[in-house]
């Protein structure tokens, strides 16, 4: 934290907010997320190496609990549903937000009143959307249901079935949160360079040659950080299962997050739900791994 | 600082499109519209359609709009108007505490570089990777024993602190594009740094405080997890409310449900329509700025 002499190309700031002003300034945020996040789940990694209930004191016993999630067939069937929808779910949200992407970047009618339609579902609950498609999938007068009846095909069984239990969470998912995955690959289509294509019209590659050669490698970036950040947050589903299917028939639709939820709050097993909470967060960091190490060596490499 | 609204990629001599792919394009624009709006549509619809017809399959398209199942949902469930109430006082209370503390933490990030605000920086980054499901287990205890169950206090504390670090990071890409000669100008004049944050920075920063604004209001009106665990009864909020009403599936009322649900969404809609360019350019800093 050494002063820049006052000559160079002006290192941002330093002389003007000393360290201790700076120190001052971030506390209230440091507070609030050491005190309800950061500090909870270190403890939560303590709680999972005990053995304890609600009102109980613990009593260490190592990895057991960690033993006990890995050897429960319920975990693994969580796991692998919340694999299955998380891939779908990112896959499905990417290849539609890029063509969207494309789409719009390439000149749309109404473009302001286009975009606002199709960052509408961002604003709606998880409750509010759950409602919606179960009335759209309804056995009996859903629309969706209807038109499938129409096209010879089969409805979509949620409550029965549970393989179409994960479809319904998995289309909700979408999509709400389609909205997102397009902004971040719409922003990065339109920083691309005009003159690149121009170029590339001139020497007369053609539209897939373009997307190709050209947009597909210059967005690679943003796509990988949609999909990171899509990746991360799409691992905790919740409220989506819980509002369709409850896990059930028999927990055959549980998530992660859901088997951590019913382990603590339903059979009062607090030493395997601490366990899966740490088995969570070890997961997300795994599939962050690569985007960490290049955060912190851009971060640390140039202080700016 | 985005070219959202602006095509500065559009050619200046378009090659002219072909039918075929001019047809593809409105297929392609109808779908999307469909996909996005559909669903919302169906639903205000549906809440203004007569009780007795949302699930009468033979009902035509064609109805005379009744506020029937508004004026039911206002006799029979306060506990829904009481959830609107609880979310308003969170959601605002949520997003004004993170506002404010993000702005700070920005501006310390932005005008002080040093190893220990990139480590602070690298830290919030972090931090993101813990799953909000995760805290709620020893947080549950402590909530108890202090007292904080049930009551606004600890859902407007969780609500912000999970968007600060986000906030954080945009507010500093924000005040980074304000010139450092404006900070030094003003204390040179012998302007305190709250007095230059306060009067002058965030002022100027305005866009960035709206983008963080809206993410916390879209996150705090909508939640579910923290609600469903930490609230029962005073300080339940409206998707709680929401959620006991489809819980009740057999005897639930649609059409109420659907009146509940409009009224839930109608409010947070608008203000996302209004704040879109807000919402999007913080989308952009958030995610490319660590």
């Amino acid at each position: 934290m050494q002063p820049a002499p006052p000559t160079a190309a002006r290192p941002m700031g330093s002389p003007l907010l000393g360290p201790r002003s700076a120190g001052l300034l971030i506390t209230p945020v440091w507070l609030l997320v050491l005190s309800l996040s950061v500090i909870p789940a270190c403890y939560v990694f303590w709680l999972s190496l005990n053995d304890s209930t609600f009102g109980q004191s613990p009593r260490f016993v190592g990895i057991d609990n960690y033993r006990t999630v890995l050897s429960d067939a319920y975990f693994w069937r969580a796991l692998l549903n919340t694999l299955i929808v998380v891939a779908v779910v990112v896959h499905v949200e990417m290849l539609i937000g890029l063509g969207m992407a494309l789409l719009f970047a390439d000149g749309i009618p109404v473009k302001p009143v286009m975009l606002a339609i199709v960052l509408a579902p961002y604003a709606v609950s998880e409750v509010g959307a759950v409602v919606i498609w179960r009335f759209l999938l309804d056995p009996e007068v859903g629309s969706i249901t209807r038109a499938l009846l129409a096209l010879g095909l089969p409805p979509i069984e949620w409550g029965v079935i549970p393989w179409h239990g994960l479809l319904v969470i998995a289309l909700i998912s979408i999509w709400l949160h389609l909205p997102f995955t397009f902004v971040i690959l719409y922003a990065a289509r339109l920083a691309l360079p005009a003159d690149v294509y121009e170029a590339a019209r001139v020497d007369g590659a053609s539209a897939w040659q373009q997307f190709r050669r050209i947009t597909l490698p210059l967005l690679k970036p943003a796509i990988a950080v949609a999909m990171l950040f899509r990746y991360i947050f799409a691992f905790r589903l919740f409220s989506e299962v819980w509002l369709v299917t409850q896990g059930g028939p028999a927990r055959s639709t549980e998530v992660v997050a859901l088997y951590l939820y019913v382990e603590a709050f339903r059979y009062n097993r607090f030493g395997v739900a601490t366990a899966t909470g740490w088995i969570m967060v070890i997961v997300s960091a795994l599939v962050a791994a690569l985007y960490l190490r290049r955060t912190y060596r851009t971060m640390f490499a140039s202080p700016a | 600082m985005s070219p959202w609204h602006k095509d500065r990629n559009r050619p200046q001599a378009r090659p002219r499109r072909s039918l075929r792919a001019r047809l593809g394009k409105a297929i392609a624009l109808l779908a999307i519209l469909g996909w996005s709006l559909g669903p919302i549509v169906v639903l205000v619809l549906a809440s203004l359609r007569p009780a007795r017809e949302i699930f009468d399959a033979g009902a035509g398209w064609t109805f005379s709009p009744t506020l029937e199942s508004y004026r039911t949902l206002i006799a029979q469930w306060p506990d829904f108007f009481s959830g609107l109430r609880n979310s308003l006082i969170v959601t605002v209370l949520a997003t004004l505490l993170a506002v404010i503390t993000s702005a700070l933490a920005g501006y310390a990030h932005s005008r002080h570089r040093g190893r220990a605000m990139t480590a602070s920086a690298f830290g919030l980054v972090l931090l993101r990777l813990i799953p909000p499901i995760v805290v709620t287990l020893p947080l549950f205890p402590i909530v108890n024993a202090l007292r904080l169950k049930d009551t606004h206090v600890i859902l407007i504390l969780l609500y912000a602190t999970f968007f600060v670090s986000l906030g954080t990071m945009v507010m500093r890409t924000f005040i980074d594009q304000i010139p450092v000669e404006i900070d030094e100008a003003a204390l040179m004049d012998g302007a305190s740094h709250l007095q230059l944050i306060v009067r002058i920075l965030f002022p100027l920063a305005v866009q960035g405080m709206i983008a963080v604004a809206v993410f916390v209001i879209v996150f705090a009106w909508n939640e579910f997890l923290f609600a469903f665990i930490f609230t029962t009864r005073a300080a339940k909020t409206a998707p709680l409310v929401l959620a006991e009403m489809t819980g009740a599936v057999d005897g639930v009322d649609w059409g109420v449900l659907f009146a509940a649900v409009t009224l839930h969404l109608l409010p947070v809609l608008a203000f996302v329509m209004l704040a879109q360019r807000q919402l999007v350019e913080g989308l952009t800093a958030g995610a490319t700025k660590g």
